[in-house]
């Protein structure tokens, strides 16, 4: 192997790369774009939901709901119906939703009437807030009227793992890691034509000519995909703030992953008969690699098939080192794997290559 | 223009067809798109709280938890699985029910009610979840409130959810790719490989070869649209004129393909022309997503006369009568585009007799 000659390849690459104004264009507009998504992304989760309320009611504390809310939902006070009614239909001060009482609420409750409560719900509110609204306006009643619940589930809950009321992961957060990955697939698009080129027009056959050997060829097409893939990931990383915590990690995946991606893009590249081709094969591999990140984005466990995709390494560590500030050894299971799935995909990407030029 | 050879045309797109990684990519965008759509967004934007309930005494709570209308119950069958669960987030909540729980509730007494709760649910889905746990118990113990609650509906009531307003971006792919990008893709292709050249020096003309290539894609198309519909359970009790619908709206897109594949000089150029105009085609769909803009905006997109009576119908439960006369202008777009394919056929027709 010849560190000359390769370099000499690459630097072909880079020129014909830069040459080529889609290749270039796209993959401004996706750093562009990226960039812009994440920056209108919100950088934080409103765990709240602000009910609006009139009525004297509160000028009473029944059991910690109506003095100014609870953990999880917040009262802003009104002092007719019908301006309650205005602030819901206008969504003022994030209210969703309003309980009018009526002005006799209190006395009418404890004469052991059945006063009405008026919840003015505007069109769309989820189901589960109307829940909300129809039990806390009962629980209320109830407190007033001396009756007080059977259960107590608000003060005695037990948590189960990391308690993140008050400092849930963001939007921005989840979606650091996909477009991460985005960026990656993108490169694989533009590697995997940079190969198919190479292939259809015959122009392997004529380095070959010259004393680049195979190895040197290989050994070109993949440094050249790497850096490719990771330049463009890790400025978009940069300006996402993917470096934050853990920069040196964050390195180390990003590398992998570009490895990764490399592979997969010498064999679309090796197959590719044509554009269409070589980006519909593209997007064979693309789609299934983007699952763990779009996986990542529900809460709850990920399903087993989904671990086994090359990329959930590279997702489940930069989750958790962005999210949980996880350092190397909490990584070292995501990473071993992400290595191996990288040793895999570009020993298989060089080997299909290989095989295609030696077609040629 | 002879029908036998444009059958011939079409013929051959047909048996070509499993082979073309866009027909498989027209056939798989459908399930894909919704599957995404419906998935991700649909979940993300409108989930439902999670609670899961292990039941050691056939209590009444938990039929009743399984029947509400705003959070989602999950029966499972041990505290080590519920536990489990919750903690990875399963579950918003889950809850304990212990045998005799029901009768010690209904004797007035204050039984053990284990309530655990994941440390990433958020904090309104646990005041939801707990006020609702407490509301279950007392129907339970048969508490009456002593309350009546009336819902006073406020604001416009013509709201529709996010999920049903991206069911025209689904439709829009599930058409597009099939009507407007194979036919366009197909015909750059045949001209770069120069195949289209030696077809027209047989008998077989430049019409015949569009006539063939875009009944395949119109076809394709209508299926495919239909397909999403019926992924989509949109059909509303209408699929005979959802399918019409989709047939004139995959007529239109083909001719548009058919002018772009004439048009673009190779591939790159057409993968480009679609990337930049194809914003104008999307318009409808992001006016559709985001009621707040102006509403007069993509009546100037034909898309939207295609796009629109479907949403109408499948979301609004507008019947044929209510949307006629977008139906009519997209037949009347499709008519106009006719001679415009024709003059551009010509032109290419041509070009390409120049160069044979």
């Amino acid at each position: 192997m010849s560190g000359a000659r390769i370099v000499a390849i690459m630097g072909k690459d880079l020129r014909e790369f830069a040459r080529n104004r889609f290749f270039v264009f796209i993959t401004l507009l996706v750093l562009v774009a990226y960039v812009a998504i994440f920056w209108f992304l919100p950088d934080s989760v409103d765990e709240t939901v602000h009910i609006g309320v009139s009525g004297t009611v509160l000028n009473t504390d029944v059991g910690g709901v109506t003095d100014g809310g609870t953990a999880g939902f917040a009262l802003e006070v009104y002092p007719s119906e019908e301006e309650l009614r205005a602030a819901v239909e206008e969504g003022r001060g994030d209210i969703v939703a309003g309980i009018a009482f009526p002005p006799d609420f209190l006395a009418s409750v404890a004469a052991g009437e059945k006063p009405t409560v008026r919840l003015l719900i505007p069109a769309g509110l989820p189901a589960e807030v109307r829940l909300l609204l129809q039990g806390a306006v009962d629980e209320v009643a109830f407190s007033i009227a001396g009756s007080p619940p059977p259960v107590d589930p608000i003060t005695e809950a037990i948590v189960l793992g990391t308690d993140r009321a008050g400092a849930q992961v963001s939007m921005q957060q989840q979606m650091r890691p996909l477009l991460l990955i985005m960026v990656l697939m993108v490169e694989v698009f533009a590697l995997s034509s940079l190969v198919a080129i190479e292939v259809q027009e015959r122009t392997a056959v004529a380095v070959l000519a010259t004393p680049v050997r195979i190895v040197d060829f290989l050994a070109a097409k993949g440094i050249f995909g790497i850096i490719l893939a990771f330049v463009e990931a890790a400025l978009l990383g940069i300006l996402i703030g993917a470096f934050a915590v853990n920069a040196p990690a964050v390195i180390v995946i990003l590398l992998l992953g570009a490895l990764i991606v490399t592979g997969f893009a010498m064999i679309s590249g090796s197959y590719g008969k044509d554009f269409m081709g070589t980006l519909m094969i593209s997007m064979l591999f693309m789609i299934p690699l983007m699952i763990p990140a779009f996986a990542a984005l529900f809460p709850g466990s990920t399903p087993g098939w989904v671990k086994i995709i090359p990329t959930y390494g590279l997702v489940d560590a930069m989750i958790r080192i962005t999210v949980d500030g996880a350092g190397w050894s909490d990584i070292a299971p995501a990473l071993l794997m992400l290595a191996g799935w990288g040793l895999v995909a570009f020993g298989a990407g060089a080997l299909v290559l290989r095989r295609r030029v030696a077609t040629l | 223009m002879s029908l036998r050879r444009s059958w011939y045309v079409f013929g051959r797109e047909l048996k070509l067809s499993p082979r073309s990684p866009l027909v498989f990519f027209a056939i798989a965008m459908p399930f894909l798109i919704t599957f995404l759509i419906s998935s991700v967004f649909g979940s993300l934007f409108d989930v439902n709280p999670k609670l899961g309930i292990v039941d050691e005494g056939d209590s009444a709570m938990t039929v009743a938890a399984q029947q509400l209308d705003g959070v989602d119950t999950t029966v499972v069958a041990d505290a080590s699985t519920l536990r489990t669960r919750v903690e990875s987030h399963d579950f918003d909540a889950g809850l304990m029910l212990p045998a005799g729980f029901d009768a010690a509730v209904r004797a007035g007494e204050n039984p053990d009610l284990q309530f655990y709760v994941s440390g990433e649910s958020l904090a309104s889905t646990r005041a939801i979840i707990a006020v609702t746990t407490i509301d279950l118990v007392r129907g339970v113990a048969g508490d009456e409130p002593p309350v009546d609650v009336v819902v006073t509906p406020v604001g416009a009531e013509d709201y529709v959810p996010i999920s049903d307003r991206l069911l025209p971006t689904m439709v829009i792919y599930a058409v597009m790719i099939a009507a407007l990008f194979l036919p366009a893709a197909s015909l750059v292709d045949e001209r770069e490989k120069r195949t289209l050249d030696a077809v027209l020096v047989t008998p077989t003309t430049i019409t015949d070869v569009l006539v063939g290539k875009g009944t395949f894609a119109v076809i394709l198309a209508t299926v495919m649209g239909v397909v999403t519909l019926a992924l989509n359970n949109a059909f509303a009790g209408q699929p005979g004129t959802m399918t019409l619908i989709l047939f004139i709206g995959s007529m239109m897109l083909m001719l548009m393909g058919l002018i772009l594949g004439l048009w673009a000089k190779d591939i790159t150029t057409l993968y480009t022309a679609i990337k930049a105009g194809g914003i104008v085609i999307f318009l409808p769909v992001l006016f559709t997503l985001f009621p707040g803009l102006p509403q007069w905006i993509p009546k100037f997109v034909p898309t939207y006369y295609f796009l629109q009576p479907i949403y109408d119908i499948a979301i609004r439960g507008d019947t044929f009568a209510d949307v006629l006369p977008e139906v009519a202008i997209a037949l009347v777009i499709c008519i106009a585009l006719v001679p415009l394919v024709a003059w551009v056929a010509k032109r290419a027709e041509r070009e390409l007799a120049i160069t044979v």
